[in-house]
C-alpha cells in the first residue's frame, strides 16, 4: 500500500519509554490518517473522560496517506486531543514542511501519552527516535527555538520543528503548535496539551522515501493538478494577496465582523488591512508550505515606527481580522505586530484576538474597568491595548490569567452580562466570517465537531462561490444571507470536508480542482483502486458522526448546537442588515439530514450504515 | 422602452444609468485605473455571431464614455472580463456577483486582480447601474 510508512511511535512520557504501533490497512481505508484516524484511536482508548491537561489526554500528531507527497496542497498534519478550551473533540491541522519531514523520517505519526517529569523533546531522525531533555530551552519563544534547536542537533540537514512557546508552558487554552516558524495548528488549545505533557518540541529529519502505489500515473497526476491549480483565479489570488484577499470581498458578502461584530460595514477599514493593501505596502515576497504552487503565505516587515517588527511570517486574514476589524482598528501595521507576538508566545490569533475584543466590549460597556485590565487602555480604534495585553496573557499575568481562559470562561468569571458580549459556540470563539451573511456558515458553526470552525468543512467555499464542486450533489448558487435548504448543503459541505483533515489535504487547493481529482489522487498515491468520490463522501460523514459521537460521549447535545446572541443580533449597516439566521429552521434541517435524535446524537440505524456499530453501542450503552 | 442587450443603444443607457447613479459616483471616486472592457462571447444559436464588446472608460466615479467596440479593441483595455451571454445575463439579474464569477472561472479577466478585488464596492454598484438598465434579452 503506497502513502502510508507504515509506522507509528508510541511515547510514554511519564517513563520516557517509545514503542511503535501498528495498525491495519482496513483502519486507515476506513479513517485514513491525520483527525480521523486520531478520532477512532481515541475512541478505542477511551479517552473521552479524561482531563484535557491531565496525563490520560493523549496528544495524536499524524499525517495523511497524501501528507509528504507531490500533490498539490499535501503538506499538511494534524494534532489532536480533547480540547482544554472547549472540552470536547479538539483539533487542528497546519501546512509548512513538518509532515513530510516526520514521513521521510521513517514514521507516519506519534501518539504521546502521560506527562514528562520535566521538559523533554522528540527527537525523531532517519527512523530512530529518541527523547531528549529540553529543561534549558522552556521558556523559550517560537522564533528563537529554531535556532537553539539546530545548534542543538548539528548536522548539515536542518530539521523541522514542531514546538509550543511559553502560552503552551503556562497552559493558556488557546495555545498553538507551532512549525517552524510559519505554520499553526492554531486552534482549540493543543499547545496547552503539549504543555501539560512538558513536552517543548518534536523535531524531525530523515530522507526515507514515501511508497506510491502508482508511480507512473503519479507523475501525470501531479502535473494534471499542478496545472489546475495554476490556471485557477482562486490560486491567483491567493498569490498574490494571500488569504486576506478576502477581506474586500468580504465586506460586500457581509462576512467581516467589525467592532465585536456590531458594525456591518466599512469599505475604509477593508481597504486599509486587506490583501491588496499588504502587497503594496509590507509585503516582502510570498511564501509556499511543501509542494505547494499557490504559495499564499506572506512574510513582511514593518521597517520603522511602533510596531516596527521583523521580516516574518504576517498575518492571515483571519488575523487581520481579529487584530483590526473586530478591534476597529484600521492600522495594518499594529495588527502585523500583534501576530508576531503571538507566534513567537504561540496563541491562536482568532481565539486569542476574539478574547480581547471581548474584553474591549466589556470596557465600551462598563463592565470592566481599566483598573480591571491592570490599567492597559483598551478603546476600539486602537490596536495599543490588545497588543499590551499579549505578554501577559501567554505569562499569564494578571488580568492575563483570566484571559488565558479563554472568552467563555472568562465572561462566565466576569458575569455581569458579559456573557452576552462574546461569540463562541461550544467555547471555541467564532472565526472571522460572520454568520448572519452565512446562514449556511453559520449552521456549520453550530454543527461543527469542535465548536465554531470554518475549517471542519467547505462551506465558506460552496456559499461564498469560491468554487463550484462538481459531482457532489450541490447546487450551483447558494445565497449566503438565506437559511431555507442550508441543511443539506452544509451535510454534503462537510463530508467533503473531513477528510481532508485526514488525507492531509490544505483546503485551498479544493478550490483550484475537483474531488473526482482528489480520488484520483488517492487511488494513485495508496492503491485503492476503487477509491471513489462516494466512498471520499461516506468517509467524510463517517468522521463527522465519529467524531460527534465522541462529543456527545463528552456530553454534548441538541442544546450546545446553537448560535451565541451576537449572531443573532440583526446588523443596522451593510450587506446584510437586519438579516440573521433562521436558527431552528437550519438547525431542523441539518438534524433530518444527518439523522440525529432530538438529543443531539446520530441514531444508532445511521451510525451502524456507517461502519460505527461499536460506537452506537458505547454510545447508548452509556446513556 | 426595453432595449436589447447586447447593443448599442443598451451600452449608452448603460452608461446613463452609471452616470446618473449616486451610488456609483462615491464607489468608484478611487477608480483611476482606465477603461473596463467587457465581452459577450459570440453564441450563435442566439444570434450573436460575433462577440460583442463594451467599452467603459471610467474616471473618479464617471463614466467618460460608454460604446461598443470589437474584440480586438477590447482586449487593449487595461482591464478585460469575458464572459458568455448567460453568464453576463446572471450578473444583470443579479444571480451571479461579477468577483465571484471570476474566482469560479464563468467570467475571465484579463488584467490587474488586486485593482478588481479592491474596487468591489464599485464593480457592485455597476451592477446595480446595468440591474436598472430596461432590458429585453435577444434570447427571450
Amino acid at each position: 500500500m503506497g502513502g502510508y510508512v507504515g509506522r507509528y511511535l508510541d511515547v510514554d512520557l511519564a517513563r520516557g519509554a517509545i514503542s511503535e504501533l501498528a495498525w491495519p490497512e482496513e483502519l486507515r481505508r476506513m479513517y485514513l490518517g491525520g483527525s480521523g484516524l486520531a478520532a477512532r484511536l481515541f475512541f478505542e482508548r477511551g479517552s473521552w473522560s479524561a482531563d484535557p491537561l491531565g496525563p490520560d489526554n493523549d496528544l495524536y500528531v499524524l499525517t495523511g496517506p497524501l501528507s509528504g507527497t507531490l500533490v498539490p496542497g499535501s503538506s499538511r498534519f494534524a494534532i489532536a486531543a480533547r480540547s482544554p478550551l472547549t472540552g470536547i473533540w479538539g483539533e487542528g491541522s497546519c501546512g509548512g514542511n513538518f509532515a513530510p519531514a516526520l514521513k521521510r523520517a521513517g514514521f507516519d505519526g506519534v501518539v504521546f501519552h502521560g506527562i514528562a517529569p520535566a521538559p523533554v523533546m522528540l527527537v525523531v531522525d532517519s527512523g530512530r527516535a529518541e527523547l531528549r531533555d529540553a529543561t534549558a530551552l522552556w521558556g523559550v519563544d517560537n522564533y528563537d527555538l529554531i535556532g537553539r534547536v539546530h545548534d542543538l542537533l548539528g548536522g548539515a540537514k536542518k530539521p523541522s520543528l514542531l514546538s509550543i512557546g511559553p502560552a503552551g508552558e503556562n497552559l493558556v487554552r488557546f495555545a498553538n503548535v507551532c512549525n517552524n516558524k510559519h505554520d499553526f495548528v492554531g486552534r482549540t488549545g493543543m499547545g496547552a496539551v503539549m504543555g501539560s505533557k512538558r513536552l517543548k518540541a518534536v523535531v524531525c529529519r530523515g530522507d526515507g522515501e514515501i511508497p506510491i502505489a502508482d508511480p507512473e500515473d503519479y507523475k501525470a497526476l501531479c502535473k494534471d493538478l499542478v496545472a489546475k491549480v495554476k490556471a485557477s483565479v482562486p490560486a491567483q489570488s491567493l498569490k498574490e494577496m494571500g488569504t486576506d484577499s478576502a477581506m474586500d470581498l468580504g465586506m460586500m458578502l457581509g462576512d467581516i465582523p467589525i467592532r465585536n461584530w456590531r458594525r456591518g460595514e466599512d469599505y475604509e477599514l477593508s481597504g486599509r488591512l486587506g490583501g491588496p493593501t499588504m502587497s503594496e505596502t509590507f509585503l516582502k515576497r510570498g511564501a509556499a508550505c511543501y509542494a505547494c504552487p499557490v504559495a499564499c503565505r506572506r512574510v513582511v516587515e514593518v521597517p520603522d515606527g511602533p510596531y516596527r517588527t521583523e521580516v516574518g511570517p504576517g498575518p492571515e486574514f483571519e488575523t487581520c481580522c481579529s487584530f483590526g476589524t473586530m478591534l476597529d482598528q484600521p492600522d495594518l501595521a499594529g495588527v502585523i505586530r500583534a501576530n508576531e507576538l503571538c507566534n513567537r508566545y504561540g496563541m491562536d490569533t482568532i481565539s486569542c484576538g476574539c478574547t480581547i475584543a471581548w474584553a474591549y466590549d466589556c470596557v465600551a460597556e462598563g463592565i470592566l474597568s481599566a483598573d480591571d485590565m491592570d490599567g492597559i487602555v483598551l478603546e476600539f480604534g486602537s490596536v495599543d491595548g490588545a497588543i499590551a495585553l499579549l505578554p501577559k496573557i501567554a505569562r499569564r499575568d494578571g488580568v492575563g490569567d483570566l484571559l488565558a481562559e479563554g472568552s467563555r470562561e472568562a465572561a462566565r468569571r466576569v458575569g455581569k452580562g458579559a456573557q452576552e458580549l462574546t461569540a463562541e459556540i461550544k467555547g471555541l470563539e467564532v472565526p472571522m466570517h460572520d454568520p448572519r451573511g452565512s446562514h449556511g456558515m453559520a449552521l456549520s458553526y453550530m454543527t461543527a465537531y469542535r465548536g465554531a470552525c470554518h475549517k471542519a468543512h467547505v462551506v465558506e467555499a460552496i456559499e461564498h462561490g469560491f468554487t463550484v464542486f462538481e459531482g457532489v450533489g450541490l447546487e450551483e448558487n447558494y445565497v449566503g444571507p438565506s437559511s431555507a435548504g442550508k441543511g443539506k448543503m452544509v451535510v454534503i459541505g462537510e463530508n467533503l470536508g473531513l477528510p481532508l483533515n485526514s488525507l492531509a489535504l490544505c483546503e485551498f487547493l479544493m478550490w483550484c480542482y475537483q474531488f473526482d481529482d482528489l480520488a484520483r489522487a488517492i487511488r494513485t498515491v495508496t492503491g485503492w483502486a476503487d477509491f471513489s468520490v462516494e466512498e471520499y463522501l461516506r468517509t467524510g460523514e463517517r468522521l463527522w458522526l465519529l467524531k460527534r459521537c465522541l462529543n456527545n460521549l463528552m456530553g454534548v447535545t441538541r442544546g450546545d448546537d446553537r448560535l451565541p446572541k451576537k449572531a443573532l443580533t440583526p446588523l443596522e449597516d451593510g450587506a446584510v442588515a437586519g438579516i440573521v439566521p433562521d436558527q431552528e429552521l437550519l438547525l431542523s434541517e441539518y438534524y433530518a439530514e444527518r439523522g440525529l435524535d432530538d438529543g443531539g446524537r446520530p441514531r444508532i440505524e445511521v451510525l451502524e450504515r456507517a461502519g460505527l456499530a461499536d460506537v452506537a453501542r458505547t454510545l447508548f450503552g452509556a446513556k | 422602452m426595453a432595449h436589447k442587450f447586447p447593443s448599442d443603444e443598451w451600452v449608452a443607457a448603460f452608461g446613463d444609468e452609471i452616470n446618473a447613479s449616486e451610488e456609483y459616483r462615491i464607489a468608484g471616486k478611487p477608480w483611476t485605473h482606465g477603461v473596463t472592457a467587457l465581452v459577450v462571447n459570440a453564441d450563435p444559436s442566439i444570434g450573436l455571431a460575433e462577440p460583442y464588446g463594451i467599452w467603459l472608460d471610467l474616471d473618479q466615479g464617471v463614466c467618460r464614455n460608454a460604446r461598443y467596440c470589437d474584440v480586438d479593441e477590447a482586449q487593449t483595455a487595461p482591464f478585460c472580463i469575458f464572459g458568455d451571454y448567460a453568464r453576463w445575463k446572471q450578473v444583470i439579474h443579479k444571480e451571479l456577483e461579477p468577483v465571484k464569477g471570476m474566482m469560479q472561472g464563468k467570467l475571465k479577466l484579463k488584467g490587474n486582480l488586486q485593482i478588481i478585488v479592491r474596487n468591489v464596492k464599485a464593480a457592485q454598484a455597476l451592477v446595480n447601474c446595468s440591474t436598472r438598465v430596461p432590458t429585453a434579452f435577444i434570447d427571450e
